[in-house]
Order: C-alpha cells, then sequence, then structure tokens
C-alpha cells in the first residue's frame, strides 16, 4: 500500500513539474506515458486523480503566496461564475484530459497490436 | 461508441485548451497553475528582496516600496532613477500603458476587433497620432526630457523582457494578447489623449443650437462668453462674488444660417461632446486651493489640490518620489507611461493643477482642387499640397477591417462634413515640450524658478497653483491662447483660403491669468473664468464652467483665518453648495407666494416644508437634496421650454440647456417672457414656474423612490461613484461607492458616478514639508492584488494618507517597507 501511495505521490509530482516546466498541455503526455508504462488495470482514474493531486499542489502553493480567493473572485465575476466554480474547473480540467489521454493509450495499443 | 468517448473528450480539452471559444480565452494556459491566472495571483506580491536587470544603468538604484506601495527610488542619475521607475510603473501598471498608448493612436482595434473601429477612426481622424508623432519627430533628441522619455522606456522594457509568463497581467489573458515593446512616442500618444481629455471643448455647438431656435441675441445671452457670476482665479479685490446680471433679451426669430453652421460643426465635432462628458458642469470640475502664512493656523504655506477626472481602474495617476541627490527630490503623482512628477512636491515647493477649459481649436473652410479625393488646397491664391495619411485598422489577427486617407492641412487634420472640407486648428498640435515642462517642475526650489519652468507651456492650458517655503503662493492660467484675426472670437468657422484668417500669435506670458501673493491671503481655482473680463478681455473662451465650487472655496477661505492642513482635507469633500444656497429660498418664497394668492397644494406645502427643513449640505444621510435635484432638473426645462427641442439633444441624450447660473440671473426678472411655458394656456411668470417645478419634483422623486420617509431619498443611495476598470467590465471595477457631495458642491458628483477627484493632496510648506494624499484606487494595476483597491474606502470618506518623504533610504521607517528592489545594468 505505500509503495502504490508513493507511486501516486511519485505521479503527481511529475505532473507538477511538467507543468511548472512546460506547460498545461503536458498533463496529457505525461498520463499517456504513465498508461504506457503502468500495469494497473484502473490507470485512468489514478491518473486523473494524480494529476488533481499535481495541479492541486501548485494551487495550493500559489495560494500560500498570493490572494488566489481574490482572483478567482474577479475572474469569477468577469466570467459570470461562482469563485468556487473555478477553482473545482482548475482541477477538474487536468483531471479529465489525464483521464482521457491514460484511457486511449491502452485503446490505441490494442489497435495497433498485431494480430497473433 | 464507449471506446470513441476518451478521444473525443481529449480532442475537446485539448480544443479548448489551445483556442479561444467565444470571448473565452484558452482555458490551458488560463488555468495552469504554474503560469496561469493562479501564478499571476502568486505574483502580486513583491518579494522582500528583488533584484532587477536594466541595460543602461550606470549605477546601481535603490527602490523600496513602502506598505502604501509607493516607490522611493534612490538614483545617483536621473536618467537611472527613469529607468527603474518605467521598470517598477510597468510591474505595476503595464496593461494600463498600453490600453491608453492604443486609445490615443486608434489602435484599439488590435485588441477588440471590429467593435473599437468607429472609436479608433475619430482618434485618428481628430490627428491625435498625427499630433503626437510630430511632437516626438520635432522633439529635441538632447532634451533632458527625451533622454528621460528613452530611459524610462529602457526600464519598460527591460520588465517586459523579464516577465515570466505568470507575471502577464489578467487583462492581457482575457485579450489574447502579449504586450508591445515601449517607444518614447507612446508617452506622446498619451499626451494627446490628455489635451483630448481636458483641452478640446465645444461650448459653441450649444450656443449655435439656441441661436437656430431663438436668434443671435438671445443665445448670446444663454451662452454668454464671460460669466455673468464672477468669481475669476486671478483675484480682482471684491472680496465676493461678482453679479454681473442684466435683463436677458427675448426669444427671437429662429437664425438658419446658425442651424447649417450648428450641423457642421456637430459632425465635425461628433467625439467631442463637451469634455466632461455631456454633463451639466456643476457635476464635475477640479479644485486647487493654496493659503498664505498670513492665514495659515501654522504659519506656514499650505496647498490643496483635487484634479477631477475619469474615474477607472487602475487609478490614472500613479504615486512616487524619486530622489538624487543634489538634482531631484520629489514626490506626488505621475503618469503611467511618463516619468516626472505631474502633481506633488519637492523639499521647497509644492504645485497642483485644475483645467482651464480656454478654447484653443478653431475650423476653418478650405478650398480644396477635387471635392471627392483632394490633393491641394487653396491658400491666398496658391495650391498647396495636402499631406495625406492613409490609416490601416487590423484585427487582432492582423487581417484588415478598413483604411481610411486622412487629409492635413498645414493647420491640422481635414475632414469633409456636409459637403464641405473642414480642417481643425488646435494648440495639441503645436511644437512644444510639455514632457520637459512637467520635469522642470520638480527641480524648482522656488515659486519664481516654478512659474519660470511653465512660461513656455503649450497644451492643454491648465491652473497652476504653486506654494513655497518661503511663504509665497502663486497660481497662472498657463497654456498657448491664440490671438484671433478680427473680433477674436473663436467660435465661428473661419475662410480657410486666406492666411488672414488664421491664428496671429499667442497670448504673452504677462497677459495670462495670474496672482501671486494678494492682499487676500489665499487662491484658488475651480475652473470658473480665469480672469475677470473687466481686467483682461482678452477671449480665451466661452461657456465656462459654473462658479459654484469656486464659491464655496472662496467662501470658506475668507472666513477662516486660521486654517489648518486637516481644514483644507475637509475642505475637499465640503458638502455646502452656493448653487443650493442661492435656489432654495427661491422655491421656498414661490411656494409661499403660490399659497398666499390662493394657488398653493398639499403637494407643494409637502415639498415646501422638505426643502425648508435642509440645511443645503450634501451629506449622505440627508433626505431633501434627491428633491432638489429633481426640482431645479424640472426648472430647466420647464423655464427654458423655447429650447427643450428633440434637435437640442446631445449625442449622448443630454439636453443641452442654459447653466444654472443663467436660470438665476433669469429669476430677476420675475415676469420676463422666457419664464412663460408655451406648453400651457396660461401664462407664467417665475414664482409660478417655480412653485411648479418645485411640485414636478416632488411628484418625479416620490414615483420613483417612495414616500419621503423611505430609506430611498437619503443622498447616499441616490449619488455614487462608479470607479470602472479600463475595459468596463464590472467585476474588475468599483461600483456604488457611498461619496459625500453632489453637483456644484467641491466634489461634485454626476448621476452617472464616473467622474471625481482623482488625486487629493494637501501640503503644509513648513522648514519640514508634511503631505497628505490619497486617491480612488490602489498602485497595483493587478485585480486580484491587495494594493488594487486599498485606498478607496478612505477615499470614499475624505480621509488622507500620511505621505512617506524619507531624505536617505534609512529615513523610512523598516517597518513600512514592503520590499526592496536594486536594479543593476546586469
Amino acid at each position: 500500500m505505500f509503495e502504490r501511495i508513493a507511486k501516486g505521490v511519485l505521479l503527481a509530482e511529475a505532473f507538477a513539474v511538467a507543468t511548472f516546466a512546460f506547460g498545461w498541455w503536458t498533463v496529457p503526455v505525461i498520463a499517456a506515458v504513465y498508461a504506457l508504462v503502468s500495469q494497473n488495470p484502473n490507470r485512468a482514474r489514478v491518473a486523473a486523480l494524480c494529476a488533481v493531486g499535481g495541479w492541486g499542489t501548485l494551487l495550493l502553493l500559489d495560494a500560500l503566496k498570493g490572494p488566489v480567493g481574490s482572483m478567482a473572485s474577479r475572474l469569477g465575476g468577469v466570467m459570470g461564475l461562482p469563485a468556487a466554480v473555478l477553482l473545482i474547473l482548475t482541477l477538474v480540467f487536468p483531471a479529465l484530459l489525464a483521464w482521457s489521454a491514460a484511457k486511449l493509450v491502452p485503446t490505441l495499443r490494442g489497435s495497433v497490436r498485431p494480430a497473433s | 461508441m464507449r471506446k470513441a468517448t476518451p478521444a473525443v473528450l481529449l480532442a475537446i480539452l485539448l480544443y479548448a485548451g489551445f483556442r479561444s471559444i467565444g470571448p473565452l480565452p484558452p482555458l490551458g494556459p488560463l488555468l495552469d497553475p504554474a503560469n496561469g491566472v493562479w501564478a499571476s495571483a502568486a505574483a502580486v506580491n513583491f518579494p522582500a528582496r528583488q533584484r532587477a536587470v536594466i541595460p543602461g544603468v550606470h549605477d546601481s538604484v535603490l527602490v523600496l516600496i513602502d506598505d502604501r506601495g509607493v516607490p522611493h527610488i534612490f538614483a545617483s542619475s536621473e536618467n537611472d532613477a527613469w529607468r527603474a521607475l518605467g521598470y517598477v510603473v510597468a510591474r505595476d501598471r503595464l496593461f494600463q500603458m498600453e490600453a491608453q498608448t492604443r486609445a490615443a493612436a486608434g489602435r484599439l482595434t488590435e485588441w477588440a476587433g471590429d467593435r473599437a473601429l468607429e472609436t479608433d477612426r475619430e482618434s485618428r481622424a481628430l490627428g491625435l497620432a498625427w499630433g503626437a508623432e510630430r511632437k516626438a519627430a520635432a522633439y529635441d533628441r538632447s532634451a533632458p526630457a527625451w533622454q528621460a522619455l528613452q530611459a524610462y522606456a529602457d526600464g519598460v522594457n527591460a520588465w517586459i523582457s523579464q516577465m515570466r509568463p505568470r507575471d502577464l497581467p489578467l487583462e492581457y489573458r482575457l485579450l489574447k494578447s502579449l504586450p508591445i515593446k515601449w517607444e518614447p512616442i507612446h508617452s506622446f500618444y498619451f499626451l494627446s489623449r490628455m489635451s483630448l481629455t481636458l483641452g478640446l471643448n465645444d461650448a459653441t455647438t450649444r450656443r449655435l443650437r439656441a441661436q437656430a431656435l431663438v436668434g443671435k441675441a438671445a443665445a448670446d445671452a444663454l451662452f454668454p462668453v464671460n460669466s455673468p457670476i464672477q468669481e475669476p482665479i486671478q483675484p480682482n479685490g471684491l472680496g465676493s462674488a461678482r453679479f454681473d446680471f442684466g435683463a436677458l433679451p427675448p426669444p427671437g426669430a429662429p437664425d438658419t444660417q446658425a442651424l447649417a453652421a450648428l450641423d457642421v460643426r456637430k459632425h465635425m465635432l461628433v467625439a467631442l461632446e463637451p469634455s466632461n462628458g455631456g454633463e451639466p458642469s456643476d457635476a464635475v470640475g477640479s479644485n486647487n486651493w493654496a493659503v498664505a502664512p498670513s492665514r495659515s493656523s501654522t504659519r506656514n504655506a499650505l496647498l490643496a489640490g483635487d484634479p477631477h477626472l475619469d474615474l477607472t481602474l487602475p487609478s490614472v495617476w500613479y504615486e512616487m518620489h524619486i530622489v538624487v541627490p543634489g538634482k531631484i527630490d520629489a514626490a506626488g503623482v505621475g503618469f503611467p507611461g511618463m516619468p516626472g512628477v505631474v502633481i506633488g512636491f519637492n523639499r521647497n515647493i509644492a504645485w497642483t493643477f485644475t483645467n482651464t477649459g480656454s478654447d484653443v481649436n478653431d475650423f476653418y473652410e478650405e478650398k480644396v482642387d477635387e471635392m471627392n479625393h483632394p490633393s491641394r488646397y487653396m491658400l491666398d491664391g496658391t495650391w498647396r499640397n495636402l499631406e495625406k495619411r492613409v490609416e490601416t485598422y487590423r484585427r487582432p489577427n492582423g487581417s484588415v477591417i478598413a483604411t481610411d486617407t486622412l487629409y492635413f492641412t498645414h493647420r491640422g487634420p481635414m475632414r469633409r462634413i456636409l459637403g464641405k472640407w473642414l480642417s481643425m486648428r488646435w494648440t495639441a498640435y503645436e511644437p512644444s515640450h510639455e514632457p520637459d515642462n512637467f520635469m522642470a517642475l520638480s527641480h524648482a526650489r522656488s515659486v519664481n524658478e516654478w512659474l519660470y519652468a511653465m512660461r513656455d507651456y503649450i497644451a492643454p492650458t491648465q491652473n497652476g497653483l504653486v506654494a513655497d517655503q518661503s511663504g509665497n503662493i502663486a497660481i497662472r492660467s498657463s497654456g498657448a491662447y491664440p490671438i484671433r484675426p478680427g473680433d477674436g472670437r473663436g467660435d465661428v468657422i473661419r475662410d480657410g483660403s486666406t492666411a488672414a484668417s488664421d491664428w496671429k500669435g499667442f497670448l504673452p506670458v504677462d497677459r495670462f491669468p495670474f496672482g501671486m501673493n494678494p492682499p487676500q491671503g489665499y487662491l484658488a481655482s475651480a475652473n470658473q473664468q480665469p480672469v475677470d473680463p473687466r481686467q483682461n478681455p482678452a477671449y480665451m473662451g466661452s461657456s465656462w464652467y459654473s462658479p459654484w465650487r469656486a464659491m464655496r472655496i472662496n467662501a470658506l477661505l475668507r472666513a477662516d483665518a486660521s486654517v489648518t492642513p486637516d481644514k483644507m482635507r475637509l475642505y475637499q469633500t465640503d458638502p455646502g453648495s452656493a448653487r443650493a444656497d442661492l435656489f432654495v429660498p427661491l422655491f421656498l418664497r414661490a411656494a409661499a407666494h403660490a399659497d398666499s394668492i390662493g394657488n398653493g397644494s398639499a403637494k407643494l406645502s409637502e415639498a415646501s416644508k422638505i426643502l425648508a427643513a435642509w440645511d443645503r449640505r450634501y451629506v449622505r444621510e440627508n433626505r431633501q437634496a434627491v428633491l432638489f435635484e429633481a426640482a431645479m432638473r424640472d426648472l430647466a426645462t420647464r423655464t427654458w421650454d423655447e429650447l427643450s427641442d428633440s434637435t437640442a439633444r446631445s449625442r449622448d441624450g443630454l439636453s443641452l440647456l442654459p447653466e444654472p447660473q443663467i436660470t438665476f440671473e433669469l429669476t430677476n426678472t420675475p415676469t420676463s417672457t422666457w419664464w412663460d411655458d408655451k406648453r400651457t394656456p396660461a401664462v407664467e411668470d417665475r414664482d409660478a414656474i417655480l412653485a411648479a417645478s418645485l411640485v414636478a419634483g416632488y411628484d418625479t422623486v416620490v414615483a420613483r423612490n417612495g414616500e419621503p420617509s423611505a430609506d430611498t431619498w437619503m443622498w447616499s443611495n441616490r449619488r455614487k461613484a462608479n470607479i470602472r476598470h479600463l475595459l468596463r467590465i464590472p467585476a474588475l471595477g468599483a461600483l456604488g461607492v457611498s461619496v459625500q457631495g453632489g453637483p456644484g458642491t467641491l466634489n461634485p458628483s454626476s448621476g452617472e458616478g464616473t467622474q471625481g477627484a482623482s488625486w487629493r493632496m494637501v501640503v503644509e510648506l513648513g522648514p519640514e514639508i508634511r503631505a497628505w494624499s490619497i486617491y480612488p484606487g490602489g498602485q497595483s494595476g493587478a485585480p486580484a492584488s491587495a494594493r488594487y483597491t486599498d485606498r478607496l474606502s478612505r477615499w470614499a470618506l475624505g480621509e488622507l494618507d500620511q505621505v512617506l518623504f524619507p531624505k536617505t533610504p534609512d529615513d523610512l521607517p523598516r517597518r513600512r517597507i514592503i520590499s526592496t528592489l536594486v536594479v543593476r545594468s546586469q
């Protein structure tokens, strides 16, 4: 169990570091790579959770450094959304990206596997 | 199907991530917590210690940001100081700087697309960009101000080049845009824009409209060149306002020639409704006053200034303190986009401005060689080539929306209006060096040096007030005042085919409205006519701002022989009104008269009772001002019914009627035919109209607000300040801010609440300079920052912050420093 947790933390870190270094688009890339190497039948769900963990960590760091709540209120006002919805969207977005990429990889792998 | 779901979902998410959908920016970069809006929220708080690199810095610069967000810049050379200033202003206000540049240059379509086309077309057709580029091209490159503008640009560009993705302001994300490189020309674009805001108004349109309806004699009386209530800026020694009242000529026959001239002028100036946005002049306006030691409680000169402009977030002003030992040690506010303290103080003097609002533009009918595609224009029998300029308007993606060909004579831009080609000459186009003028102010050490620095200032004309530690106070309405041929009036369209129509020159500085150390012991300006025409009849403009604020501040200062700095602060939001003082007794007398002759009514009695209970102060809690204002509005339309036709509407739908001071002048002739409301069979007189207006005002307020006991009658519910974000996004503005003051008070408020005191400052010129100030907003232009609106609530209450004015870095208390920035060249 600890091993699973540790792997999850590592994956979440990977999402965070890749996003920090290269940008948001690395989320589906990391998820796809994970899906390629992982044997976990729930790899898509795990990828989604870890993406939320990674972005959530970055969001928490932002909040510790500056007025994320204030930004959420202002931006929410601009977009006509409650601040909380924007913050939730910020976590749902990478989750769905990761899930869909991780789900897609085995499907593609299955479709290119040579017929036995 | 289930197998396709992940692929479809991923495709949708990637699309939304990379591409904008409708008005939404791409979600990926927006929500990215490392580089998007959340990270930019983290970046709004400055670290305790920072370093920055600005190429060209000769020696390191120390910038201490205090807890008010004000940068105290300590440099060893002025240009290094401007580099550092450019850097910190860009860090705080980059979007604002570019927005105002684009507005002036007519390049908003590159952000907003087709919907900004008409605005951009007007800007360019007015010659804002053309005039700015001419000035910049002619500017002496060795002048200190040019060097400063370049150094400032270096600082701005250093910030832009060092920006991380998280530093990109929110507005750029929403517009899906990136900042442009800053150049000195952008500062000139900004100055053009300020000239438009402050120095291009045309009260003549109202007069011509009136002339078309009621004839010239009546129109000249209703929109006179000289204010009938004289309380001028240049003291005339009278000790009180003078009422130059006479009998107003009755309405005459319509003047069809005026109608034709009006149509032409109206089209020429379609973008130039009165510079106050069409508001009555008692709803807007700036103030300043200075008190000599003889009237000051501390025996030091005192100075106060509150320029009123459009209220925006971020504020039009940026507060700063610049120290270069032996050269400059000045604090105050400047414009984001330009180096220098525009309003402020140094170790010897303090200064501030109000707008003069003089007539500094004229129109000429040009004779061209070909009406549809002219290439030449006639001047004194000789064809001269027109300057042509092709303007291209682009969308954000670079595609072309439209192109215009603009034409320019030696006077200025030329436009085709109703079959005529008209050119405009405007002092804002004149060769000038306003940047050098403003920068020189910080170096002045006395009133005389300050006045010398402003001696050749051109535009927009400003009532500059200055005081020094020696106890001198002075005011001068500085700028270029054209000397026109003939009768010298500026409210006609002249024949452009002859050079004899051109300006003959400009008034010499010794003929400017001026006052220094007057016996009365104070000086004050509130946009009123600057000089008593009996002292100086030179034409400088017409239809000046209402005299109410001037009357009020003069009355307050005359009555106070021992003014304190705090009194100066309180006067800036004084709720008293000379306008109400004059009109309320008239309404009450009319009501009493109606009762006495049996024409009273229950409503009139009730309205009269409410009005009589009012102390004529526009404090938030009062419940009478709302009735008074409704009665005044009705009084204007009822009295001037001869002018209230469908054509008497400005572009904004506001009725362009004579100022209330003209209505007050009319009250001296109770049976004038003007009082008769032509829409009724009865022949009304003054008191009948006043009483009817009071009842109508009562009905209006009850219908809108309910019974008088309702909270909706409270003034704080009726008049609010609405401080709009530059992009007019409500969520980024501060709307509905309750403020004290009303029409004609020293803190005037308009119906829309979008104009007000953009800056308030009080300075005591003692052995040690003490200053207090505030503006409605904060130093940061980042909406998420705590410094975006941190000053707003205190501003609304009329409070001022004490300004920190350290001579050295060590003089700034450590606990007041929130961030230290060290700037080097590498």
